[in-house]
């Protein structure tokens, strides 16, 4: 399929449009939607430096309510990959009671444990730690999905269950796989990451904390996974994504903040802030004139 | 004429099955070359070394005899290689284990009781379990590297053993022999197949292999061991935690060695003795690799080194082959198995000009 355009009379979109040869579609947002009350509660979460070129989180607190999505903008390398392994349990919290969901405090539980309370995240790098590429998709769904879909019994896997799961995860978000049996490694980046993220999504959890969700994904399969993700918090989950794509996060959050140095800002409603009230803070511009200085490393 | 490696979209499970066999056979044929240059019976040597033990039916239980505690420490191994956990110590584990079952024996000498060869078999497991704790306390610990550590402990429990049976052990009736005394009838492992030297050590090591499959194939310990294998960042993620595994892995692994070791004192030996060590612990890494690391492969693989053994046993009396030759024998086998093993995730191309190349694997 060739097509010939003029760039200059085409805006993004319709370029978008030409290449996945279908119009994008729209998200669909429930208008007026009622925000219930603060589900996940993260307050003064810090993790320490784990090697030389790491960034780590100093004293992060937010809060995001119940059909909430909340973004987190941030230029890479500024402690976005210790935020999210903090959150999903891979580094445990210095308190148990630094990250609170539905008023169970979890800072403390190992990533099953967490899990197991319906807060589920999705990791930036997708080979080798979201996804093993010498295992095959039902394995992956094994990995993160076994105790909330019931796929072990006294030890022992029910593989039938995992690859019916598999197989849902596949038919829903339109992955290209051959089917559950095909190895992660044998698909292409886009199809993984609609697996992944399809595989955590249909789980249903309460919490779901996401690091570059549609990262190297094409425009269509991007709109699918940003419609998932509005279904997703339209049922009453709470939802972190964590991105450095600011057109993403301006059309899929309710508020945003941004992180910088390992350090996160307050968090506003996105109709209120700016572009370029982002890209200062991104910059580690802080714009209370009180703190200024006091902890703003420029990058 | 040139050649290219591409790699495969997703490893050929053809390949999987076929590079071991191709690797037996290879053997074979460059065995008999070899020999026969350096002045033997070459296509003898093949024939005694891989055949005559096979054809044979009075061999078999000589097989059988071999391949168990091969398949049984070589079952352990492959847990903990399938974790990239590189204990290449199970001869060490399977002698302190072996001194384990002994050092049960020797304090019950003079009782008697069904219960005396389960309590053997237990102090066996304990022993290698034991033994293989402290390469995995240093490796957890402080990061010591495994294959190091497990291959060192190996020479410091052939001393062990030296010590036990040249002085507190020593069989006080024996003349100063440096063995132990005779283990009682109750200590001894039963024969299985009347008129036949079959102990009850075969079954286990089946027993053993199907276990393993299961774990492996089936259940949460096995998804955490491979995944832990091949994707640490992975496992974390999954809610695996890295340490245990290694702990897993290794404390498996020396059980196993040590349970071969127990099964071996309390069977064909009867008693301790400084030729206790026969290398099976270092064989059983080339048993692992060529069953590919899946138990019921291990049996299969087992039976093949079984029969390099035995069949040298007959080639030395029958054409007058050294018996190092098996080593060599055994050797080029892992060596080709290894470089077999690029197959598996690449394929060989003919680099002609204008394109249409052709499998040439």
């Amino acid at each position: 399929m060739v097509d010939t355009c003029d760039p200059t009379a085409e805006t993004s979109r319709t370029m978008a449009e030409k290449m996945i040869g279908t119009g994008l579609k729209d998200i669909v947002r429930g208008e007026g939607r009622q925000m219930g009350n603060a589900k996940f509660v993260v307050s003064n979460l810090s993790t320490r430096k784990l090697g030389h070129f790491d960034v780590a989180v100093e004293g992060v607190s937010f809060s995001v309510r119940a059909g909430e999505i909340l973004g987190i903008a941030g230029v890479a390398g500024n402690g976005q990959n210790a935020l999210l392994d903090a959150l999903s349990g891979e580094v445990e919290a210095h308190a148990a009671t630094a990250i609170v969901l539905d008023g169970q405090p979890l800072g403390q539980l190992g990533t099953t444990a967490r899990r197991k309370h319906g807060l589920c995240a999705v990791p930036e790098e997708r080979n080798g730690h979201a996804a093993v590429g010498d295992f095959s998709l039902a394995e992956n769904t094994i990995l993160t999905a076994r105790d909330r879909m019931s796929m072990v019994v006294m030890g022992l896997i029910n593989s039938g269950a995992a690859r019916t799961y598999t197989g849902k995860v596949i038919t829903e978000f339109a992955v290209k796989a051959l089917g559950p049996a095909s190895l992660a490694g044998s698909l292409s980046g886009g199809n993984l990451q609609k697996y992944i993220m399809g595989r955590e999504i249909l789980q249903r959890p309460s919490v779901l904390v996401v690091s570059q969700p549609t990262w190297g994904v094409d425009a269509g399969a991007a709109a699918a996974i940003h419609q998932a993700l509005v279904d997703l918090a339209a049922e009453g989950s709470a939802i972190v994504v964590i991105s450095q794509d600011l057109d993403e996060l301006l059309v899929l959050c309710d508020t945003m903040a941004v992180i910088n140095s390992g350090r996160l800002s307050a968090s506003k409603p996105v109709g209120t802030v700016t572009v370029d009230e982002i890209g200062l803070l991104m910059g580690g511009v802080h714009g209370d004139k009180t703190a200024e200085g006091a902890h703003a490393v420029p990058a | 004429m040139q050649f290219r490696l591409e790699k495969r979209q997703e490893p050929s499970r053809f390949m999987l099955y076929a590079t071991p066999v191709a690797a037996v056979v290879l053997t074979m044929v460059l065995g008999a070359i070899i020999f026969s240059l350096i002045g033997f019976d070459g296509l003898g040597a093949v024939r005694e070394i891989f055949l005559t033990p096979l054809i044979n039916p009075l061999k078999w239980q000589d097989l059988a005899v071999k391949a168990s505690p091969l398949i049984i420490i070589a079952v352990g191994l492959s847990i903990g290689y399938r974790a990239n956990v590189w204990n290449i110590g199970a001869e060490g584990q399977y002698i302190v284990g072996g001194l384990a079952g002994t050092g049960v024996a020797l304090a019950t000498w003079e009782m008697t009781g069904w219960w005396l060869l389960p309590l053997m078999i237990i102090a066996g497991i304990a022993g290698g379990m034991a033994y293989a704790a402290v390469p995995a306390l240093l490796r957890v610990k402080f990061k010591v590297n495994e294959i190091l550590t497990t291959l060192m402990l190996t020479y410091v429990s052939v001393q062990l053993l030296n010590y036990l049976v040249l002085g507190p052990w020593i069989n006080p009736t024996g003349y100063g022999q440096a063995q132990t005394r005779l283990f009682n009838a109750d200590q001894t492992l039963p024969y299985i197949i009347p008129g036949t030297i079959v102990q009850l050590g075969t079954p286990i090591a089946l027993l053993v292999a199907l276990v393993a499959w299961v774990l492996m194939s089936k259940s949460m310990f096995g998804f955490q061991i491979r995944v832990v294998g091949l994707a640490p960042h992975a496992a974390r993620y999954g809610g695996f935690s890295e340490g245990k595994t290694i702990w897993l892995a290794l404390l498996v692994g020396g059980g196993l060695a040590g349970l071969a070791g127990v099964l071996e004192v309390a069977g064909p030996f009867g008693r301790m003795v400084p030729s206790f060590p026969t290398n099976y612990g270092f064989t059983a890494i080339i048993v692992a690799f060529l069953g590919r690391l899946n138990p019921l492969g291990i049996v299969v693989a087992g039976i093949v080194l079984a029969i390099t053994f035995v069949g040298g046993q007959v080639a030395q009396t029958t054409i007058g082959l050294p018996f190092p030759a098996v080593g060599l024998f055994q050797a080029m086998m892992l060596f080709l198995l290894l470089a077999g093993d690029i197959l598996v995730r690449y394929r060989l191309r003919r680099v002609v000009p204008l394109a249409v190349a052709e499998d040439v694997a």
